[in-house]
């Protein structure tokens, strides 16, 4: 009946109101547009669509990701073990160091693009990006502190009420409005603007050698790792053996599917060259290395990709050119963006 | 976008609706009328055939294993009450109840008069609000009902220790969760109440559900849970569904009272 559907639309527009904050007083939060970068997909889910992307939001995500008081000993912020200059990976570092130098279980992955990722962490574990924070927070080798303790500091502090309220209308702290701050944050990290992005736009030209390696590149590369993104956030098993002291299954460990065994999530090869070391666990430093378990390092198992069920046969200079393709991924105006910094 | 617009709507929709609350409308789900009562629906948890005692009480399962339990929590969802006519369901129908807080123990929200028939809910959180990022209240993470690393909720939670257990501090720990996929352990639990004994909602009266739930439930039918081979549960999958199956049955009707 129309009555009915009326009245139930009421009901969900009602719910949908509860998300965005309460600005009783009228004072409304500076909104702004997330921007998909022109001839890119958009995103199948929107990020945004419960937590509105606002200037005041997206400031509030991020002094908390900078602020080193969300650890339990208060050495550590998000943002150290996610280097801006590292494309927000951990910089040189196989595994992140937590609390009491304790390490991670896994390389810490880097932050961009998140807004096109239905599923986080190497495993997928997480399912929406607002929860993800809840993770590296709580984690007894990371971050290690509990989340009443986390919001008891930022309800003590004297910047943050009035923070909270310019964000989201009142000055109660929350776990839902802290978790929605760090999304805006994060989920605004976009990379888009390489040198492969500029002479896409006809900006900038490709060297003869990056030229060489970008049709290298989509020879070989781009099942996996397809443009724009440079990834399809797929899990799979990329032909690695698997690591004897972590014994880490991956995507398995989420789905309990033998068929999702030693499968892991697709990274960006965005800002590869900044992002090293390589792999869930940190295994390979150099890219060159990672291009010659391609070429010779493949380990058979049941569960291994069909896309390499032959290795990669390039030449040592294919090779380089490669590499030198794989260079124009790194984004500088993301990178050194004053932006997304402290 | 948003925000403008849908206060518009809802400015809207208040007449809308107050039209269709006249005197002998046919009862639909969610129209509440102004002039109906509340009910007030609260648990009371047992074991072994007496009040559940956390830490202090000794209680033993059907495999003669000997426990004692410090915590246990889970969520209702969904609250609903059918009579002849319709059905009336909760709004923002999520609950945690906390056999550790006497507040976490009852809920109450509005109804229209009339005579109801039985009582339905669900036990956990629906799949749709598993992926829905950050929420408040009875969703809120703080409640410690929410994996971190397999972002979902618990939706039910028993813990204590037993001798019978080998494991560290020979804990008994039971997070059940899993809202997808084959092993998913969402219930829809339908409570139709007893003979001689029906809800009656007056204009502006209170009516009152008790419910139990027996914690013996979790041991067993269909499925035997011994502490000594499963004493933790602490992922999705076929043991957690195995132990839901078992609590499924947990919730009888204890009384209703009319006021």
């Amino acid at each position: 009946m129309l009555f009915v559907g009326v009245a139930l639309s009421v009901l969900l527009i009602g719910a949908a109101d509860k998300t965005t904050g309460s600005f009783t007083d009228g004072v409304l939060p500076d909104y702004i547009e997330f921007k998909v970068p022109p001839g890119w997909p958009k995103p199948t889910t929107d990020i945004f669509a419960k937590n509105r992307l606002s200037e005041q939001g997206f400031q509030l995500g991020k002094k908390l990701f900078y602020d080193n008081r969300l650890s339990k000993d208060g050495n550590l912020s998000c943002a150290g073990c996610h280097q801006q200059f590292a494309a927000f990976s951990t910089y040189d570092h196989d595994f992140s160091h937590g609390l009491n130098d304790q390490h991670t279980y896994r390389n810490a992955p880097a932050l961009f693009n998140l807004a096109w990722m239905t599923k986080l962490h190497w495993d997928g574990g997480i399912n929406h990006i607002e929860v993800q924070p809840l993770s590296p927070l709580t984690s007894p080798t990371e971050m290690a502190e509990t989340l009443e303790n986390v919001l008891a500091k930022l309800k003590k502090d004297s910047a943050y009420p009035k923070l909270f309220k310019a964000a989201f209308g009142t000055t109660e702290i929350n776990s839902q409005r802290m978790l929605k701050a760090l999304a805006q944050f994060t989920g605004s990290i976009v990379s888009a603007n390489s040198k492969y992005d500029k002479v896409l736009r006809g900006e900038a030209t490709f060297t003869y050698s990056e030229e060489n390696g970008y049709a290298i590149f989509k020879a070989n590369c781009a099942s996996c790792h397809p443009e724009p993104l440079f990834t399809d956030n797929s899990f799979r098993n990329n032909g690695f053996a698997i690591n004897d002291f972590l014994k880490d299954y991956g995507r398995m460990r989420i789905t309990n599917d033998r068929n999702d065994s030693l499968k892991f999530k697709v990274p960006s090869l965005r800002n590869v060259m900044v992002s090293f070391p390589y792999m869930h666990d940190g295994r390979i430093y150099s890219i060159g290395n990672v291009i010659e378990h391609y070429r010779t390092g493949i380990v058979n198992s049941p569960t291994l990709d069909p896309l390499l069920a032959k290795p990669l046969v390039i030449t040592n200079t294919q090779k380089n050119e490669l590499i030198y393709f794989l260079n124009t991924l790194t984004d500088t105006s993301m990178t050194r963006n004053p932006r997304f910094a402290k | 976008m948003v925000n403008k617009s849908m206060m518009k709507n809802k400015l809207f929709s208040i007449p809308v609706l107050l039209f269709f609350f006249l005197p002998g409308h046919q009862l639909n789900k969610n129209t509440v009328s102004k002039n109906g009562g509340t009910v007030n629906i609260s648990f009371i948890n047992t074991v072994n055939g007496r009040l559940l005692e956390l830490n202090t009480g000794s209680y033993t399962n059907p495999f003669a294993e000997t426990y004692t339990i410090s915590k246990f929590k889970y969520y209702i969802s969904h609250v609903s009450l059918a009579a002849a006519s319709g059905s009336i369901d909760e709004n923002e129908s999520y609950h945690l109840v906390d056999a550790a807080n006497n507040d976490a123990l009852h809920f109450s929200f509005p109804v229209n008069t009339g005579s109801y028939q039985s009582l339905s809910f669900m036990t956990g959180v629906d799949s749709l609000h598993n992926v829905s990022g950050a929420q408040s209240g009875a969703l809120d993470p703080l409640n410690d009902m929410f994996w971190t690393w397999n972002t979902g909720y618990i939706m039910a939670k028993l813990e204590g220790s037993s001798p019978q257990s080998k494991v560290v501090n020979n804990k008994v720990e039971f997070h059940i969760g899993g809202f997808m996929g084959p092993y998913q352990v969402l219930k829809n639990i339908v409570l139709k109440f007893p003979p001689g004994k029906t809800l009656i909602v007056k204009e502006g009266g209170s009516s009152e559900i008790i419910i139990e739930a027996n914690i013996d439930s979790w041991w067993q039918q269909p499925n035997d849970i011994r502490i000594a081979e499963h004493p933790v549960c602490s992922t999705p999958g076929p043991l957690a569904k195995k132990i839901a199956d078992n609590y499924s049955k947990m919730f009888t009707i204890k009384d209703i009272i009319n006021n």
